[in-house]
């Protein structure tokens, strides 16, 4: 036995699919979970179904970096980051389940004048709004992770850096059964290889979903979809400002741990950290072309690899394992989306991008307090839907690690 | 390798059975300081360093330089696999072949798009993109799973036979061709108790336990041009579900860890997996697939799917995959060298190099407010427009008037989306009646083409689009005394402010275009790339007694701040309207129609959530990006901040995220901050235009 089989969670299925929830919950990957699992624990809603596709965590939950931070560059996403940064730090103790969440500290490294300037804002601006973020030169960045090559393979100097000491990791998967076994516990039912094929309308109401295993009514539907939202969504005529791009990663085989920091560079465009496992985790930007193929390319492993090797030479001799693809629901000001949609009945969480998994407990937690309250919570509030046409985005590709 | 080690009575990696067809982990050593390669996969060689593999590896103090080269070729079927099967499938194929033989070394990695057919050989990285892929991997040998198969001296029936051909004795090898109960001894295999219970002594055994197929090219290719030949091909069986042992060599997984989380709700193939990580090491699932399909089954699963074929089937390191690629590289100007013989310093801004500081960025400021100086703005995007439709499509494209220019004007101009948001900005010069001259930022350049370019076709509009960006340089003079230098270099009408011409100077042709972004009377000399140098050592030389001292970036954001002219996205974010840039008069509303003009429309009549200002405070310039803050409250973020030597104070532009009538009370890097209207300096613009 390895030392990271999962030893404690117990998953509890339910025998069968009933014909009516207070709440359906479609997607069961961590928001959806976590949204359950706040339902469930924090305001008493327990006639609660959760529809999953596949199996729990087989989206996007369990193909993300696992990367926490909260290092955003709008006062609305700090605020949200920080407060799922933290909730992070206490999941261990709250499920009583080990996350494998350990705080990293995460360095944004700077190459050039005006990458300097960004992350010297970046600092500012976290600072202002509750996030440990401080710039930090060179000097400062050796001692933090002695393996980064200052002299950036010689076209990348390293110049400075935004140093977020909260950064931290937690495996995907056991985030995921955490929360899944947490709402179990509460009387959750999740439902494993239930594909949804359509939404009960009634006027501009939705009423329920409809499933390969029968019709579910429902008090209110929450989609919390990853990859597909968009053709859910429009099961109800309804259009989501959502692209999906593929987001590709790589992973080398396991070896003792020594990179301790995460590392992240814009101007690079790659980030870099070593699972609890092991093994080292590099990611990079999304493929520039939208699609819903989960198929890695070649192209993208020798490029990120390239320039990982400009900041970390010594990972040169690791040995790839596995690359893989997930789809990342896109919005146009690179923020999430949570809330109503314009149809009563219906709400969700959505856009989540590159920076999901982040998100997934202050996620949850929100959205388990519009449904229970029938209230936008104030730490939402700026992600709802209408901000479009409202003409208040949130813009925040320079946050995104990833455009 | 494996071999060379096995003849010395040395087992690779202290114990497993060996297969020696690259497909479980139990050959895998540290070669020359890299961990996890399977050395049956090796040719052995005088002055490699093979060490055994600890457990987990360390990471590597240090790297190597990157030797291995990529090759990229074309070919109509590639063949992966050169047993009978992928011998006879290349040997049939109409057009040009490629084959991998994993048997010479070259193993495919991965099958991707295209097809394409990824493959490390001794020779480096070869990538291949093709009509058609033959998979003719063969297939692998069932490994024996049961207590007792991580000891030594168990080989499967092939690598039997290899070993056997190679001259290696096997001694007493008893061959066994059922799953067994178990392997006994310590360290050495002792003895075999076969699946009917008979034990049976042995220091070697042989498993012939049935073959998999290796379908991970397979499974990776589905959608593609890909077809299978031979024992790739073979229908998987399932071997009996495992009771007891080690599962996956490569985790450490038991068929009691995977019985523990099965107990625990983990009932599916992938959750199995990532509940106890078997299938996830080394040999991707080569070993345990088999098993663990064949343990869900029994488990009452019906026809548990293989999980996912990801590359890298067999692996390459990182140093490997990254052969071939370079990072980008920035570009240079044509007077790059001309900014190193003045001693600048460079920085990479956007995709150039450009100077910074040459390296006195006083020095250079004052050249600009009271004498000459000279800047590179060869880095603007330049582009020429012409044809029947080209005021339709620049009043499309445009917030502004195009169509009332007369030639030889200029005007500058935002570049808005259809949401409203400031693109880019630059000029648009009137050449004659159906030929335009326009400028887009140095970062907007390569985009503005492609903007231009997908409106003139979703139009329909007849024109021409030539980017000039990279065919000619530009050199802007600027100063009081920029029209003396001029002067001296021929030019004795030099155009008025906001026009430009077409003249000579000092011999070169240039289109003279002013405006200014200093602040003084600036001229930009744009010319044939190919003239930069000449023409700016002319005017460095014929500016000397005049003072002239050229300009970096850094001096450059100073001179333009004074100015209040904000820079596309320095100063402006995402969302930045022009009402919110404070830049109203630059979107003609009145206009039929341009970009964006429907949802400004609609958004001028919302509220207005957050405002570029100017600001002012006493002292040195805070850090760009400083907060502003209203007592306790972070109100707004600076976006530049310089001190203003002219001025004698710091001047600043920075959103303000609220809309107070007059905002009050605002500090900054704990000192009081003034709004001010901007331009700071010159706000008339007489110096400008004079």
């Amino acid at each position: 036995m390895n030392e990271f089989v999962e030893s404690r969670v117990r998953l509890t299925w339910p025998d069968r699919l009933r014909s009516e929830y207070d709440v359906v919950i479609l997607g069961g990957g961590g928001h959806g979970l976590a949204t359950a699992y706040y339902l469930a624990t924090r305001h008493g809603i327990r006639d609660v179904a959760v529809i999953e596709r596949g199996y729990i965590g087989s989206g996007n939950s369990g193909r993300n970096t696992t990367v926490i931070r909260a290092n955003y560059g709008v006062p609305e996403a700090i605020r949200f980051y920080q407060r799922s940064l933290e909730l992070f730090q206490g999941l261990e103790e709250e499920t009583g389940r080990w996350i494998m969440h350990k705080e990293k500290g995460l360095l944004w490294i700077a190459h050039t004048e005006m990458g300097l300037r960004a992350e010297r804002a970046r600092a500012a601006l976290n600072h202002a709004y509750g996030a440990e973020t401080v710039f930090i030169g060179p000097d400062e960045i050796n001692e933090i992770c002695p393996q980064i090559d200052l002299a950036g393979g010689g076209r990348y100097p390293v110049m400075g850096a935004s140093y977020h000491p909260r950064g931290a990791t937690a495996r995907h998967d056991r985030v995921v059964w955490a929360l899944a076994e947490g709402a179990m516990q509460n009387g959750v039912e999740v439902h494993q290889n239930t594909t949804v094929t359509g939404l009960k309308v009634s006027g501009d109401r939705v009423t329920g979903v409809k499933t390969e295993r029968g019709d579910i009514s429902a008090g209110v539907v929450m989609m919390a979809l990853g990859g597909q939202v968009t053709m859910v969504a429009s099961m109800a005529g309804l259009r989501l400002p959502i692209r999906s791009h593929p987001l590709q990663a790589f992973v080398t085989n396991h070896y003792q741990p020594g990179l301790d920091a995460i590392v992240a560079s814009t101007e690079l465009l790659f980030y870099a950290s070593q699972t609890a496992r092991g093994e080292i985790l590099i990611g990079a930007e999304i493929d520039r072309q939208p699609s819903y193929s989960y198929r890695s390319s070649y192209g993208f492993l020798s490029s990120c690899a390239g320039r990982a090797l400009a900041l970390l030479p010594f990972l040169a001799d690791l040995r790839v394992l596995r690359q893989w693809a997930g789809i990342c629901d896109m919005t146009p000001d690179y923020s999430p989306v949570m809330g109503p949609t314009g149809r009563e009945g219906l709400l969700v969480t959505t856009g989540w991008g590159t920076w999901g998994f982040k998100a997934i407990p202050a996620g949850g937690e929100a959205m388990a307090q519009l449904i229970a309250t029938g209230e936008m919570p104030e730490l939402i509030a700026p992600f709802g839907l209408d901000r479009f046409a409202r003409d208040l985005p949130l813009s925040d590709r320079g946050s995104a690690g990833t455009q | 390798m494996a071999v060379a080690l096995l003849r010395q009575g040395i087992h690779p990696r202290g114990g497993g059975c060996i297969c020696l067809g690259g497909d479980c982990p139990n050959c895998v050593v540290e070669v020359d300081g890299v961990a996890y390669v399977r050395s049956c996969q090796v040719a052995a060689r005088p002055a490699l360093e093979v060490a055994r593999q600890t457990d987990t590896p360390r990471l590597p103090d240090e790297s190597r330089p990157l030797e291995t080269e990529l090759r990229t070729a074309f070919a109509d079927v590639v063949v992966v696999g050169q047993g009978e099967s992928g011998l006879a499938a290349a040997r049939d194929a109409d057009g040009t072949v490629i084959s991998f033989d994993a048997h010479r070394g070259e193993e495919a990695i991965g099958l991707y798009a295209g097809p394409t057919v990824v493959a490390k050989t001794p020779a480096g990285m070869v990538s291949v993109q093709c009509s058609r892929v033959v998979v003719a991997t063969g297939a692998a040998e069932e490994q024996p799973i049961c207590p007792g198969s991580e000891l030594d001296g168990i080989f499967t029936k092939r690598a039997a036979e290899s070993l056997r051909a190679a001259g290696i004795d096997l001694g007493d090898a008893v061959t066994i061709d059922e799953q067994p109960q178990r392997f006994e001894g310590s360290g050495r295999v002792e003895a075999v108790v076969t699946a009917a219970g008979d034990r049976i002594a042995a220091s070697t055994v042989v498993v012939d336990l049935g073959l998999h197929p290796r379908s991970g090219l397979l499974r990776m290719g589905q959608g593609l041009e890909v077809e299978v030949v031979g024992d790739a091909a073979l229908t998987d069986s399932l071997p009996p579900p495992p009771t007891e042992g080690v599962v996956c060599p490569c985790s450490d997984v038991t068929v009691s860890d995977l019985e523990a989380v099965w107990d625990r709700g983990f009932r599916e193939m992938e959750l199995l997996k990532r509940a106890t990580l078997a299938g996830t090491g080394t040999c991707q699932g080569g070993v345990c697939l088999p098993h663990l399909r064949s343990y869900l089954a029994a488990k009452g699963v019906s026809t548990p799917a293989p999980f996912t074929a990801r590359p890298l089937t067999r692996q390459a390191t990182i140093g490997e995959v990254a052969a071939g690629y370079d990072l980008p590289p920035f570009r240079r100007t044509a007077l790059h060298d001309e900014h190193l013989r003045l001693g600048a310093t460079m920085d990479r801004f956007g995709a150039w190099w450009r100077p910074w500081r040459y390296p006195d960025p006083e020095a250079e400021y004052w050249s600009v407010r009271e004498r000459v100086s000279l800047g590179d703005v060869s880095t603007l995007g330049k582009m020429e427009i012409s044809g029947p439709d080209v005021v339709a499509l620049l009043e499309k494209l445009y917030p502004c008037r195009v169509a009332d220019l007369k030639d030889g004007q200029v005007r500058y101009a935002l570049l808005l989306d259809e949401r409203g948001y400031v693109l880019d900005d630059g000029l648009i010069c009137r050449l004659s009646e159906h030929r335009f001259y326009l400028t887009f930022t140095s970062g907007g350049a390569s985009f503005a083409e492609m903007w231009v370019r997908d409106w003139a076709e979703t139009f329909d509009l007849d024109v021409r689009i030539l980017d000039r960006t990279m065919s000619l340089g530009a050199i802007n003079v600027t100063g009081p005394l920029a029209r003396e230098l001029l002067r001296r270099g021929g030019v004795d009408s030099p155009p008025a402010y906001l026009a430009h011409v077409d003249a000579a100077v000092f011999g070169v042709e240039c289109r003279i275009v002013r405006l200014s972004f200093t602040g003084e009377v600036s001229f930009e000399l744009h010319h044939p790339f190919s003239d930069s140098v000449e023409l700016w050592r002319r005017l460095e030389e014929a500016g000397a007694d005049l003072g002239s001292y050229p300009h970096g970036l850094d001096a450059l954001f100073t001179l333009r701040l004074e100015k209040g002219h904000f820079i596309v996205g320095m100063d402006s974010e995402y969302d930045s309207t022009p009402r919110r840039l404070g830049l109203e008069w630059a979107a003609r509303l009145s206009k039929p129609d341009f970009v964006g003009k429907q949802a400004l429309l609609r958004t001028n009549r919302l509220p207005l959530n957050k405002r570029l200002l100017g600001w002012e405070m006493d002292g040195p310039a805070p850090i760009e990006g400083a907060i502003l803050w209203q007592v306790a409250t972070p109100v707004g973020q600076v976006t530049s901040a310089r001190y203003s030597p002219v001025l004698a104070k710091t001047v600043m532009l920075g959103w303000l995220r609220s809309d107070p009538a007059e905002p009050e009370g605002i500090s900054c890097d704990g000192r009081p901050v003034r709004h001010a209207s901007h331009p700071f300096y010159d706000p008339d613009g007489a110096r400008a235009r004079a």
